[in-house]
């Protein structure tokens, strides 16, 4: 009796594996997530540094230099296309996906290090920049905001100015508070179960970089919903993230006792620095707290939106102005 | 419509059917082979279910084995396990008895962008001293994820239009976990914790939620 039901049971499971139609790997570039510079040479690219890039540009490129930051680590520049809007008002406006991340090459984990984010940015600017009297602002948001701040404390005389969105910090103390908050959400969300029910279904090895991008788009879906503290309006639109680099840096971050305000007292151009009005996880008394590494600060609050308020409408209405005006007046 | 269809034949099955999951092995009483099981802990997310377990007349003690289980959340059933196999006790020296078990594994996720749908496997050993009143054992097991099917939404393909949907292979993932079991056995009653660590299968990576922990109340009758 029990042996006639094992078989049934083992014939049935056969007869379902045999059913698959056609074998579809997870692996396979483009199956879950999009192919990358290196599988699909018709996305546009640049090689500096050891690594090739997924770049484009945007307005006349004698004129001043707007480079974008996407957050993450491990985000992409899609969500932040609204920023070529720049371009139509004489600047030439710089979107890259930063190593391992969006579109461009996948590295393995071993060969992230906390500056190398910097040594690609600087490559990136002399890649683009034409001539030395050329102008070069930078506009980072969330990580983005973190990494233009390193780059002017190691490079404080380089950048004519800054627009920073919400960094998470500029200390690891002060990214492990807000990134704690970003995660208080209530046991019985809909929320935490997005974010901890699928560790059953996917499991990826290290530098399985399909998968493991795959899993953090999944994961994504919950920075649009209601219940999460970011308080944004929706999910962001993007390409693909990565993974490997996301959790390389956050490893690093919090073995490394890194240090990115050390030199900020020499840059004294006054920062344009957002912060918005529906992040819970954020708001004023921690913008003070990271703004103040910077002596000159020009602070906002950017109302109606939450952490990606550079994404949709409401923030970028209000925020659009704001950050012109700072770059006309440093232009 | 037909999801909530599929959704309340589950439920009615999750009831009628209903397991325990940690077991007094030395209480085991073809008398009474029916058991039922109301759970809730931690499981990938705050979980509670239900079971139902019968013990086979067997020459080795075996007890096959049904169980419901979910997460809290306000979607209700987006995301939920079905498991469908057996214990048997191999070895038993005094108080000493060496189980193993061997679940497969029907589970479902959701979330805006896709439907995952999973058929896995779960085997683990379990190794302990059982008393009338009483039983602690050590348990270490693997959870696998054999063959998923992926399908998208309209919000992930407008993201990702190269997006394949459809039954992906080989594996997609598999955990390890081990921990304690004990319990406290009274008349027809257990009540039991399980409680340990999860790992993913290439041993360095944790899950989100690396622990599982149950509490659980067997009924036998």
């Amino acid at each position: 009796m029990y042996t006639k039901i094992i078989s049934a049971l083992f014939l049935m499971c056969t007869i379902f594996l045999m059913s698959c139609d056609r074998e579809i790997y997870m692996t396979t570039p483009g199956n879950l997530v999009p192919k990358t510079v290196d599988d699909d040479l018709s996305i546009p690219a640049i090689s500096i540094n050891g690594t090739k890039l997924h770049a484009e540009t945007y307005g006349d490129p004698r004129n001043p230099m707007v480079i974008v930051l996407h957050g993450g680590p491990g985000g992409d520049y899609r969500y932040l296309l609204r920023c070529k809007q720049f371009a139509t008002q004489g600047y030439f406006v710089v979107f890259y996906d930063q190593r391992g991340s969006g579109l461009s090459r996948r590295h393995d984990k071993s060969i992230y290090t906390l500056d190398i984010n910097i040594q690609d940015l600087q490559q990136v600017i002399r890649y683009y920049r034409k001539s030395n009297d050329q102008k070069v602002f930078l506009l980072g948001h969330s990580w983005g905001a973190m990494l233009a701040t390193s780059y002017i404390n190691a490079h404080p005389h380089e950048i004519a100015g800054v627009i920073l969105a919400e960094p998470g910090g500029f200390v690891w103390n002060d990214i492990k508070d807000y990134v704690s908050r970003t995660h208080e959400v209530a046991l019985n969300t809909e929320l935490l179960n997005d974010a901890t029910y699928l560790d059953q279904f996917i499991t990826g090895k290290e530098n399985e970089h399909e998968i493991l991008d795959y899993k953090l788009a999944l994961l994504s879906a919950s920075d649009g919903s209601k219940e999460s503290p970011l308080g944004n309006e929706g999910p962001l639109p993007f390409w693909r993230y990565g993974a490997v680099v996301n959790n390389a840096l956050f490893d690093l971050g919090s073995h490394q006792n890194f240090d990115w305000i050390s030199h900020l007292n020499t840059y004294q151009t006054k920062v344009c620095f957002v912060y918005s009005e529906n992040n819970k996880a954020y708001g004023l008394d921690h913008a003070l707290k990271v703004s103040g590494a910077y002596p000159q600060v020009q602070l906002f609050k950017v109302n109606g939106a939450g952490h990606d308020m550079l994404s949709f409408d409401t923030g970028w209405q209000n925020v659009y102005p704001v950050a012109l005006n700072y770059l006309n007046s440093l232009k | 419509m037909k999801n909530f269809l599929l959704i309340n034949v589950l439920f009615v099955i999750s009831i009628l059917n209903t397991i325990a999951q940690s077991y007094n092995w030395s209480r085991l009483d073809p008398k009474h082979p029916h058991s039922i099981n109301v759970q809730a802990g931690i499981d990938y997310g705050l979980t509670y279910g239900l079971g139902y377990g019968y013990i086979l007349k067997t020459k080795w003690p075996a007890i096959l084995n049904v169980q419901f289980s979910k997460p809290l959340g306000q979607n209700t059933f987006d995301d939920y396990k079905m498991l469908l196999g057996g214990q048997v006790r191999l070895l038993q020296w005094n108080g000493f008895r060496l189980n193993t078990k061997l679940m497969s594994i029907f589970r479902h996720h959701e979330n805006e962008f896709a439907k995952l749908t999973n058929f896995g496997c779960d085997i683990s050993g379990i190794v302990g001293y059982y008393r009338p009143r009483w039983y602690l054992s050590t348990e270490i097991g693997f959870d696998k994820a054999i063959v998923t099917h992926f399908r998208h939404s309209d919000l992930y393909k407008e993201n990702v239009p190269s997006v394949l949907d459809g039954w992906y292979q080989p594996a997609t993932g598999g955990n390890f976990y081990y921990g304690f079991q004990g319990g406290y056995s009274f008349k027809h009653q257990d009540i039991y914790i399980k409680a340990g660590k999860l790992i993913e299968q290439d041993f360095k990576t944790e899950p989100f939620l690396p622990i599982y922990m149950q509490l659980g109340l067997n009924f036998h009758f």
